[in-house]
């Protein structure tokens, strides 16, 4: 891999975040409730006071450059102010308490997604007007047109609330958090069935879809002529030429899908009372905490974009063509 | 009559001539996508009942007009149950129908328009706008917009006040759609740019420009004319989407409760519990409704983008 095409994508993914960074200090200083307007607003205050107070804030510096860079220096060394509603709490530390469930939601539901919607997507397009292809592209283009919490909502209403198989909410129960080990990872996973089955299943419409067109597309290249004519089976060809060729645009789909995932995935968490980002993001849209709303943005946004980064260089090891 | 003046009336008429015969062509290769026809049915359906909801269920009901009791099921007065405030779900839904729609078309209208206009002008000026265009939209296409509206949203209604009117709507809907059409312009700007680009070395631009016309006749006159397809096919995938996004956002808590979109009545259903109760009256309707729409306007913008889109033609 040629040193310049990776330097012009690692260029392209530190733009995007510097610019992520820039337009959240320009949100910080459009919101209600600036210091400025706090000092303001207090009768009392004599102007020096004002000034001091301005003066240790930084405020008396110009807004751009010296507040900026220190917004951006403060950004980059992990400090990302406090909370609002937990009052004194480093938003780091609020948002890194729920990062761990969403990871374990959205990591294991891409894997799923990824395996089953490959698989029925491939079949598909390979079989293309047959019976898979038909129940299963109608089925594809339903799911694709579902928000994850309208899956979510039904499950929980026919299995939690109908069936009682699994619990409606929640990530573990009191009782098994101080049982044993095993105990913990049962309780654990008889709550993660139903919210994982909701990702997945939002998932699995978007990746079938796209991996039926892809496999279509290659179905036409030549070297999946040449393999008929050397008189190679039809699921030989399929697996070992059509199927790892018909992969490579699915890596770039998956980076750039990341966000719609978490944004799903927020969804989904709210209608399971799953404690991760999606449940953090409801407290502090409620209480208005724009710090820790800020940091949950700046984390998803710098993981989308590092996903990108990966892919395209994945992409680039992958297939040689790009690589200029 | 001069024989110039003869001359541009034969070129009109045979100008329409020609979109006559290319609208023929255009539905009857249409007619032949079943996908596209059962879509165009649906939205058909939604859109009289979105036009006319009084006309269905009468007006919409307010907590003190409900008529039913609190969050019951179906039965012979109200055929899909009520909410916990004993409004009629029917009723809610097709009211519904109108809020959703009418966000979902403002929210596609700003997004064609900003997409429409840095596609057509970063394709055809080139160089550094060119450049400089594309790198931003290099950022929004990456961003993760429903989560930049997420934070987006409460900041902007906090600094205009969520009473606030614009046009006779309220404050929180403009937000909404504002908000929409701004996180998710890029992919539209993309695809045209890329027409565009191919489009300016075409002939007609030449002599456009020889005989004397300046750049923004050109992309007005010429250019547009020529993307309008693309456009098209473009928004109508596009109001999938932000139907989609609109649900997303009401359903998280930032729709507007005095007028309640499908998203904003599953976010009132999730706040009673319903869920958890088991009253699937309060979730199916509006959840069916969102599904079908979007489903719809995916069949007909896929179908559209095939027949209109030449860089898309004969893949699916």
């Amino acid at each position: 891999m040629s040193g310049r095409y990776l330097g012009r994508k690692f260029t392209q993914a530190l733009v995007t975040i510097v610019a992520i960074v820039i337009l959240m200090f320009l949100m910080f200083r459009l919101m209600p409730g600036s210091p400025d307007r706090a000092l303001g607003r207090n009768p009392n205050l004599t102007p020096e006071v004002i000034a001091a107070a301005r003066a240790r804030w930084g405020l008396d510096k110009p807004l751009i450059p010296d507040q900026l860079v220190a917004y951006i220096t403060s950004t980059a060394t992990g400090d990302l102010g406090y909370s609002i509603f937990y009052r004194g709490q480093p938003v780091t530390d609020v948002v890194g308490q729920s990062v761990g469930p969403t990871v374990l939601l959205v990591g294991l539901g891409e894997i799923v997604a990824i395996v089953i919607g490959l698989l029925i997507g491939a079949y598909a397009g390979w079989r293309r007007g047959g019976v898979v292809d038909r129940i299963g592209n109608g089925a594809s283009l339903v799911l694709y047109s579902m928000p994850y919490f309208v899956i979510g909502m039904p499950l929980i209403i026919i299995f939690a609330a109908g069936l009682h198989w699994f619990p409606t909410s929640g990530m573990i129960s009191p009782a098994a958090e101080s049982g044993p080990f095993s105990g913990y990872l049962i309780d654990l996973g008889r709550h993660l069935v139903l919210p994982l089955t909701a990702v997945s299943l939002g998932l699995l419409g978007a990746y079938s879809i796209l991996m039926r067109a892809a496999i279509i597309e290659t179905r036409a290249e030549d070297y999946v002529t040449t393999a008929r004519a050397k008189g190679l089976t039809e699921s030989r060809i399929l697996r070992a030429h059509a199927f790892p060729n018909a992969l490579l645009p699915m890596v770039t789909l998956i980076a750039i899908n990341l966000g719609y995932v978490i944004a799903g995935a927020i969804t989904a968490e709210i209608v399971f009372n799953w404690p991760g980002l999606g449940t953090l993001t409801i407290e502090a849209l409620n209480a208005r905490d724009y710090p820790v709303l800020q940091g949950i943005f700046l984390l998803v946004a710098v993981s989308v974009v590092l996903a990108n980064f990966m892919a395209d260089i994945v992409y680039g090891f992958l297939d040689p063509r790009v690589r200029v | 009559m001069s024989t110039a003046v003869v001359t541009v009336q034969r070129v009109r008429s045979e100008r329409w001539r020609d979109a006559g015969r290319r609208a023929r062509t255009f539905a009857g290769r249409y007619i032949r996508r079943s996908d596209g026809i059962v879509g165009l049915a649906i939205l058909l359906a939604f859109a009289i009942v979105a036009a006319f909801p009084e006309l269905f269920v009468g007006k919409l009901e307010t907590a003190v007009s409900a008529t039913g009791s609190r969050l019951a099921g179906p039965v012979a007065g109200h055929l899909l149950g009520t909410d916990e405030l004993g409004r009629d779900m029917l009723n809610l839904t097709v009211h519904g129908a109108r809020i959703s729609m009418a966000i979902g078309l403002m929210a596609t209208f700003i997004t064609i328009v900003v997409g429409a206009v840095v596609g057509i002008v970063a394709g055809y000026t080139g160089g550094v706008l060119d450049t400089l265009l594309m790198r931003v939209s290099d950022v929004f296409l990456v961003l993760p917009t429903v989560v930049l509206a997420i934070i987006l949203a409460p900041v902007v209604l906090d600094v205009i006040g969520p009473d606030a009117e614009l046009f006779g709507i309220r404050a929180t809907l403009i937000v909404i759609v504002v908000v929409i059409g701004l996180t998710s312009w890029a992919t539209t700007a993309r695809i045209i740019r890329s027409q565009v680009l191919s489009l300016k070395e075409r002939m007609f631009v030449d002599r456009a420009r020889v005989i004397g016309s300046g750049s923004g006749h050109i992309m007005r006159r010429h250019i547009l004319p020529n993307v309008i397809n693309l456009i098209v096919a473009q928004s109508v995938l596009t109001f999938a989407t932000a139907v989609f996004t609109e649900t997303t956002l009401a359903f998280i808590g930032l729709g507007d409760p005095f007028a309640p979109s499908w998203g904003e009545i599953l976010n009132a259903a999730q706040d009673s519990g319903a869920p958890g109760l088991g009253a699937w009256w309060y979730i199916a309707p509006p959840a069916t409704c969102v599904v079908l729409v979007v489903l719809a306007f995916t069949l007909v913008g896929n179908a559209l983008d095939d027949i209109l889109n030449p860089k898309s033609g004969g893949r699916r």
